[in-house]
This record gives C-alpha cells, sequence and structure tokens, in this order.
C-alpha cells in the first residue's frame, strides 16, 4: 500500500508515515459532513413516506411523482435550458474580457482583476439585490426609460426569465473570465504571431490556434458555470418569484416551507445525478491528464 | 476595419466591466436616498438608514456572527487544508489523485444538496447549536480555495532553499518554521482572504443551518428581501460591500489580486 516517496532512506520512512497524517484531517472531514450527508440524502429519498422522522422501508414512489408530473419534468428541461444559456452567454461575454486581461501588462490589469473579483467575493445576496433596485420599479432603468420619455409608466422588469437569466449570467461571469484568463495565460503569444505571419487572418487564428489551446479552459469554466447555474436557488426565488421556478427553487420549497424531505432529496439526487453525469463527460472531453474538478 | 473591431472590443470589454461593479455601486448609492423606497438615482441625502441599521438589533447581531463564522471557518479550513496541499504536492502516494478530486469536490457538489444533507445529518445526531452547524457547513466549503491555492504556492516553491536549510543541520521544525512558511505566507494569506469572503458572503448552506436568532448576516438579508425592502437593507448591504472591499483592497496592498485568482 505504501507508495515510493521524495525522500529516501530514514527520513523517507517518516515521509511516508507524515503524509497520512496530512492527508486524515481532510478526507475525515469530507467523509463525515459531505459523503455522509449526501448518502443519507439519498436513502431519506426512497422513503415511502413524505416525512423522514421515523420513516422505514424502501419505494421509488418519489422519483416516480418527479418524473411523472409534466409540471417537474418541464421544471427541469427549463433549468437545463437555461444552464446551457447562462454557460454559453458567459462565454461569450467572457472569452474576450478573458483573454484582453491575459494579453495584459501586469500595471493595467490590477483594477480590472479587482472589479472581476468583486461580484465573486460579494455576497450572492446582495448582488441580487443590487439588481432588484436595479430593475425594480422605482430602479435605475425604469427612471431612465421614464425620463427619457420612453414608455410613461414603469415596466415590470423583475420576475421574468429574462431577469433570472441576466442576473444569473451576471453572478457568474467571472467564473468564465478567470477559467479563460489562465488558460490563455499558458498560450505563447508567439504561437499567434507565427499564425499571423502565415498570414491567417484574426479569425482563423482564433478559431484553429487559441480555441484549440484554450480548450481546456473554455471546458472546465462552462462546466462550473452550468452547474452553478442549475444549482441556483436565491436568484431565482428572489429574482423570479413563483414565476420562474427552477430546480433549485423547488428543492428548497419542499425543504423549507413543506417540509417533505424525502420529495426534497430525491429532487436533490436528480441535481446530483445530472452533475456527475456532465463531469464524467466533461472529463472526457479533456482527456485523462486534467479534470473540471481540480481547476 | 481592422479599427473598427478594435472599438467594439473596447466597448464590449468596457461594458462588462461596468456590469461586474453595477450592483454594488447601486446598492451604495440608493442607501443614502430620503424616500422610503429604493430608487436609484438617489433622492435626497441622508445617512439615517445606517443610523437604522447600526441600531437594529437583528442586523448587528448577525453581522458579528458572520465575522466570528468567517475568521473560525478560515483558520480551520487553513489548518486541515494546508497539510492537505502539502500531501499533494510532495508526496506521490497511491490514489493522490483521487484525493485531490476528493478535497476540490465541495466546489462542485451543488451546495443545496450538501446543506440539506448536513441539515438532516445535523438533526440526527443531535447538533441543535447553530454555530456548529454553520461552522461544519462553512469549512467544508472553504477547504478547496485553501487546497487549491496552496497547490499552486508550493508547485512554485524551490525546494533548494528547503535543502541548504537541511545541509545548514536546521531541524526539520526550524526548516518549516524559517524557511517553509516564510516563503508560503502570501499564499496563505490569499486563501485565508478567499475563505473569509466566501465564508462571510455564503447564502446557500447558512440559509438552512441557521435557525433562531443564530443567523447570518446575508441569511438576514435574504428572509428581509423576501418579504420587504427599503433602503435599511441597502445600508446594511453596503456594509457588506465595504468589509469585501476593505479584504481586497488589503490583498492588493500585500500580495496582489492576481494570486487570489
Amino acid at each position: 500500500m505504501v507508495a515510493a516517496s521524495s525522500t529516501g532512506g530514514a527520513a523517507g520512512s517518516r515521509a511516508r508515515r507524515a503524509w497520512r497524517l496530512q492527508v486524515a484531517p481532510s478526507a475525515a472531514l469530507l467523509l463525515a459532513f459531505l459523503v455522509i450527508p449526501v448518502l443519507i440524502l439519498g436513502r431519506i429519498s426512497f422513503y415511502p413516506a413524505d416525512r423522514s422522522f421515523g420513516a422505514t422501508g424502501w419505494s421509488l414512489r418519489h422519483y416516480a411523482k418527479f418524473f411523472g408530473d409534466i409540471f417537474y419534468v418541464g421544471v427541469l428541461g427549463e433549468t437545463i435550458l437555461y444552464g446551457l444559456v447562462v454557460a454559453v452567454a458567459t462565454l461569450v461575454v467572457g472569452f474576450p474580457v478573458g483573454y484582453s486581461l491575459a494579453r495584459m501588462p501586469a500595471r493595467g490589469r490590477r483594477w480590472r482583476i479587482a472589479l472581476v473579483i468583486l461580484p465573486l467575493t460579494l455576497s450572492l445576496v446582495v448582488n441580487v439585490f443590487g439588481w432588484l433596485v436595479i430593475l425594480g420599479g422605482e430602479g435605475m432603468v425604469n427612471r431612465l426609460l421614464v425620463a427619457l420619455g420612453l414608455v410613461d409608466a414603469p415596466l415590470r422588469l423583475l420576475f421574468n426569465r429574462g431577469a433570472v437569466l441576466l442576473v444569473l449570467a451576471h453572478t457568474f461571469l467571472p467564473f468564465q473570465i478567470l477559467s479563460i484568463m489562465s488558460v490563455v495565460a499558458h498560450i505563447d503569444p508567439a504561437l499567434e504571431e507565427a499564425a499571423a505571419n502565415l498570414r491567417a487572418g484574426r479569425w482563423t487564428t482564433l478559431r484553429r490556434v487559441i480555441l484549440p489551446l484554450a480548450w481546456p479552459g473554455i471546458v472546465a469554466g462552462s462546466t462550473l458555470v452550468f452547474i452553478l447555474t442549475i444549482s441556483a436557488f436565491v436568484t431565482p426565488r428572489l429574482v423570479g418569484g413563483a414565476r420562474v421556478p427552477m430546480l433549485g427553487s423547488l428543492i428548497f420549497e419542499q425543504i423549507i416551507v413543506v417540509q417533505n424531505w424525502p420529495f426534497g432529496g430525491a429532487m436533490s439526487f436528480v441535481l446530483l445525478a445530472i452533475v456527475l453525469a456532465l463531469l464524467v463527460l466533461a472529463n472526457r472531453s479533456l482527456g485523462p491528464r486534467s479534470s473540471v474538478s481540480r481547476t | 476595419m481592422e479599427r473598427a473591431s478594435r472599438v467594439a472590443g473596447v466597448l464590449v470589454r468596457g461594458s462588462v466591466y461596468l456590469m461586474l461593479a453595477l450592483p454594488a455601486l447601486i446598492v451604495i448609492a440608493s442607501s443614502v436616498s430620503r424616500t422610503r423606497f429604493l430608487t436609484f438615482p438617489p433622492q435626497g441625502f441622508t445617512l439615517d438608514w445606517y443610523g437604522r441599521a447600526f441600531r437594529s438589533q437583528a442586523f448587528m447581531g448577525s453581522l458579528a456572527l458572520s465575522t466570528e463564522l468567517a475568521v473560525a471557518a478560515t483558520l480551520l479550513a487553513l489548518a486541515i487544508g494546508t497539510p492537505a496541499a502539502y500531501a499533494i504536492d510532495r508526496h506521490r502516494f497511491r490514489g493522490r489523485d483521487l484525493f485531490h478530486a476528493f478535497v476540490m469536490s465541495p466546489m462542485i457538489v451543488p451546495l443545496v444538496v450538501l446543506a440539506i444533507g448536513l441539515l438532516q445529518l445535523m438533526t440526527w445526531l443531535g447538533f441543535g447549536q447553530a454555530f456548529l452547524r454553520l461552522l461544519v457547513g462553512h469549512v467544508v466549503i472553504t477547504l478547496p480555495y485553501v487546497v487549491r491555492t496552496m497547490t499552486a504556492s508550493l508547485a512554485l516553491f524551490d525546494r533548494a532553499l528547503e535543502e541548504a536549510a537541511m545541509n545548514l543541520r536546521a531541524t526539520p521544525w526550524q526548516v518549516v518554521r524559517r524557511v517553509t512558511l516564510p516563503i508560503l505566507l502570501p499564499g496563505l494569506l490569499s486563501a485565508a482572504v478567499f475563505c473569509f469572503v466566501t465564508s462571510f458572503g455564503n447564502i446557500t448552506v447558512s440559509v438552512f443551518l441557521a435557525r433562531g436568532n443564530q443567523v447570518t448576516l446575508p441569511v438576514q438579508i435574504f428572509t428581509y428581501v423576501e418579504h420587504s425592502y427599503d433602503p435599511i437593507l441597502a445600508a446594511v448591504s453596503t456594509l457588506v460591500i465595504v468589509v469585501t472591499l476593505i479584504v481586497i483592497f488589503l490583498v492588493e496592498r500585500t500580495v496582489g489580486l492576481e494570486r487570489m485568482v
């Protein structure tokens, strides 16, 4: 079981024991408070009853309920669609930004990185709240529209799909930008110059040189944004209300409001299954040496 | 043609940067409006909402709780995650890649799933105290940031320095304390900052694990927004923005933001 360590001899045997001590705390923490909770949730989702407390037995009832109801299946489909839309939109908007950041001298990069990091580090709730003020009845957009005489009365800009997608894209854009920035930073600019010398246009260079080399960053960033989007519940709840249900907000409601833990657990496992399937796909497209979970 | 596309590029990037900062700017601006409703641009100027926020037991109590929680979670995540990163960087043990993916997995598991599972486990264990429940959840979600930052720092580490210290007959502990840790300090600092802001701002896990009057500031804001919103919320949110900005500024001044990403 003991694998070779970096040093040899007596120090080597100490090092061999050392890695176990170094690995143990985090492995134990995640085993107890990540793996076991997820397994418990999985078990709960197979209870036949609508309550988890004191329940026994096994049943696929809650999964049948989910996949047998057009409402739930519709929300599932819409959630996946939102994930795709947000991943593609953040990629299209984030690529030029991430690329220019990577190719920029360090001086100009500093304040720009601060701006990119801000929504990432700021509490999600504050971000969403900011958008409620921007899009609200007395918000910036509406007052601008009224002042310009474009509309007579404030428009209803919140509680629709567009608003939810906009806020989700804004929240997750930094992940995409940073992912692309880090991968482009490792592409030698000489390759682009070589392409230009060979009379490749900018578009050809992008398509034949940059995109293939940036592919791992594109896959990693888009996968992460997709996962974050389909797991979202705060944004759809606050920005979309009951009009724009997503899988995450249905789970939140089942657990916190309805308190039907088995059904909430079943929906959580559907979500988890999609995430795992996607990770397998993404890792396969990246090849064996790199993995999405490590970027 | 070339020039037009360059101008278009500048415009696109400029509006992206503006959009990234927009919600924070709007929140700050609308927190000083005299109106009872949230509006932008603000009408008039008052600091009254800040006075109300500071007098509010609920908001100030949760601000204190969030800060204590973030500090505790950061220290624990550093203590647990740094040795893990060290093992990943230095030892070629069997299952190393798997272990690496495992410690990074809290970034990928939907947090709503993690939080509900944790809540159920804690309920079964009779883990009633909200602070401990929150702390466990926050250490799990901040751990990957420590491992990511520290493995990156360790990869840049010149091991010849340690070997030189050992040749000078420094004990292993002296090597760690006098050579390894000082070199890793910038990495540790940026990991700490990322943990702090992640824990301080977290809503997705906290909203399930917080209970009664043991509620973090983001959860307090969340429940408040669901019912009504007035400029007092903008004032409280501005406090969150200020804390975040101070932390970002400190990192920029000490180790540079690029280390953080």
